[in-house]
């Protein structure tokens, strides 16, 4: 029964929170009531066991588990220390429903399930307004949507062996529509609010999505996975290329953040496209960093990057050997698993990763730059956040365990 | 009856694509829900079926209600439209009957043709009603292309597409400039 209740309690929170919105405090109690109550039931759930109450079999795999509870304990931080300029309550509302969708996506038995969840998150986002049009809102999910149900037809049809790989383009390109890397990068509005931008599918539903896809194309297309993984590095070190140089070079601070997203994600999807337990390991320990620290810094950095308050104190300088993955920090023990992982496989590719990896510097202090001086909430919020990824370096095991690995 | 079935959900996504009306957005859901349903039931679906034409069916009402009164079907330059219809058609046709074997070729063709004609009316400048329309028959169109496989979806998938489906229908979207 824990899927279940992992998506429809957060799910009742979102709801309450939205119904309740006249009344603040009254939303944000029933909201967090529920919010807790469904992370509780992912944190009780048995990974790998199917529960079919509904008439669906919904199923929890260990990696996907790990990262919900790493979604909720993100909203949990960005909620109880949100700016001052940020209503709990939205943040909750928004939260919870992506949450509640994430949880969905991860206990979907078959694509077709999954497929139908992001269609209705893009929807629903793409429906609340902001200062994109409703087309482009939906482009990138619904692009998404469309290659992933091909991929699903050409996995299943019987004919040429060439239609595998067909499916296997379509599960990679789907994917990539729906996160909003290259090739299919979401239109960003630096001035739009977080929960209608594109930020939720690359920092707090791709995660999920990522995970879920990629296991389900294991299931669909077992005799492909080479070509799979070798179109996800490809794609991975293109992002890790452009993610970086953008995020150096725009002009826009927000759009720098958004970039730097893209480059982490080039580095997981060259860690999931290796396809061993170590590049597996480090894709898992960046998804942490993804969602658990560069997401709440995002965050906490709007306001002062709305002011226009750039700051050159210890606190930004520790955020920036963060975001760029220094030791001790978990993006330095997922830098050496990948590159462990690469040599593994073919070094030439671990030459070229460590070369990418020399581009994280410069974006790295420019967005610890623009953190501003922090104060009260939003300098907890920045200590929380690296405090948790210090230990994530320090101690990845426990954290790879949770997810299985 | 399924050949039958997957024309008419091709012609109602083709409609969806062609049309600027509530009437003639109505008249395609209206297709493509009885299209799919009736794959469905050739395929023994009678529950999956069911549901389709349920979820379905609240599309239609709500698309009757709401948008620009008139049929609008074929509005002045409409040709690219026009080409756009018959060539993911006639796409469809070849990869469902020529590139892919086996059994279900009118499944298969009415699932590619309407997911690749409602893709190509959300993904291009429409405006909301007709996009929430092709997205309807989208999330119907998830469903019936799980059929593809010999096994088929089951019930559950088909239920879920309906509900989707008829929920999409019911959100209300503000912003009209459709860029």
């Amino acid at each position: 029964m824990e899927p279940e209740l992992a998506v429809g309690l957060p799910a009742i929170g979102s709801v309450c929170a939205a119904v309740l919105r006249a009344r603040p405090r009254a939303a944000l109690v029933a909201a967090a009531v529920f919010g807790l109550l469904g992370l509780a039931a992912v944190v009780l759930s048995s990974p790998g066991v199917t529960s079919n109450q509904l008439g669906i079999g919904l199923s929890l795999s260990p990696e996907s588990r790990a990262l919900l509870i790493a979604a909720g304990a993100a909203m949990a931080l960005t909620v109880v220390l949100a700016p001052l300029a940020v209503e709990r309550a939205i943040l909750l509302t928004w939260g919870l429903a992506g949450l509640a969708g994430m949880a969905a996506i991860a206990a979907a038995g078959s694509l077709e399930i999954l497929i139908l969840v992001v269609l209705v998150l893009a929807v629903l986002q793409a429906s609340a307004g902001g200062s994109r049009s409703f087309a482009t809102r939906l482009r990138g999910p619904v692009l998404a949507v469309v290659l992933l149900s091909l991929a699903a037809v050409c996995a299943r049809a019987e004919g040429p062996v060439f239609l595998q790989r067909f499916a296997a383009v379509g599960l990679v390109a789907g994917l990539s529509a729906a996160v909003g890397t290259l090739p299919y990068m979401h239109d960003f509005d630096p001035n739009e609010r977080t929960a209608t931008s594109p930020i939720p599918w690359i920092a707090f539903i791709g995660p999920v999505l990522a995970l879920a896809v990629l296991a389900r194309a294991r299931e669909l297309i077992p005799s492909e996975g080479g070509d799979l993984g070798a179109m996800m590095i490809g794609l991975g070190l293109l992002n890790v290329v452009w993610g970086n140089l953008a995020s150096w070079r725009t002009e826009n601070g927000a759009a720098a953040w958004h970039y730097s997203f893209i480059a982490d994600w080039g580095l997981v999807l060259c860690g999931l496209g290796l396809a061993i337990a170590d590049g597996q390991r480090a894709a898992i320990l960046l998804l942490y960093g993804i969602v658990l620290s560069r997401l709440p810094l995002y965050l906490w950095s709007r306001q002062s990057l709305r002011e226009k308050r750039p700051n050159d104190r210890p606190i930004n300088l520790l955020a920036a050997a963060m975001l760029a993955g220094a030791a001790p920090f978990a993006g330095f023990a997922a830098r050496v698993l990948l590159l462990r992982g690469a040599t593994q496989l073919y070094w030439p590719l671990a030459l070229a990763i460590g070369l990418g990896l020399l581009l994280w510097l410069p974006p790295s202090l420019r967005l610890g730059r623009s953190l501003g001086l922090p104060r009260g909430r939003q300098a907890w919020g920045i200590g929380v956040a690296l405090a948790v990824n210090v230990v994530i370096g320090l101690y990845p095991q426990p954290f790879l365990a949770l997810a299985g690995l | 009856m399924s050949t039958t079935a997957a024309f008419a959900a091709w012609i109602g996504a083709a409609l969806i694509v062609l049309s600027e009306g509530r009437r003639g957005l109505a008249l395609g859901m209206a297709l493509v829900t009885l299209g799919f349903a009736g794959l469905a039931l050739a395929a023994g679906q009678v529950e999956g079926a069911v549901a389709l034409v349920a979820g379905g069916g609240v599309a239609v009402v709500q698309r009757l209600r709401s948008g620009k009164d008139a049929w609008g079907v074929m509005p002045p330059g409409s040709t690219a439209r026009v080409v756009l219809a018959a060539g993911v058609g006639l796409l469809a046709l070849w990869i469902s009957t020529t590139v892919m074997s086996g059994p279900g070729a009118s499944i298969r063709f009415a699932a590619l043709s309407v997911l690749g004609l409602t893709a190509a009316r959300v993904l291009t400048p429409s405006d909301p009603p007709a996009v929430m329309t092709a997205l309807a028959a989208l999330a119907l169109s998830v469903a019936v292309a799980a059929g593809v496989a010999g096994t088929g979806p089951g019930p559950a998938v088909y239920v879920l597409a309906a509900i989707v489906a008829g929920g999409i229908s019911l959100i209300q979207v503000s912003e009209f400039d459709g860029a």
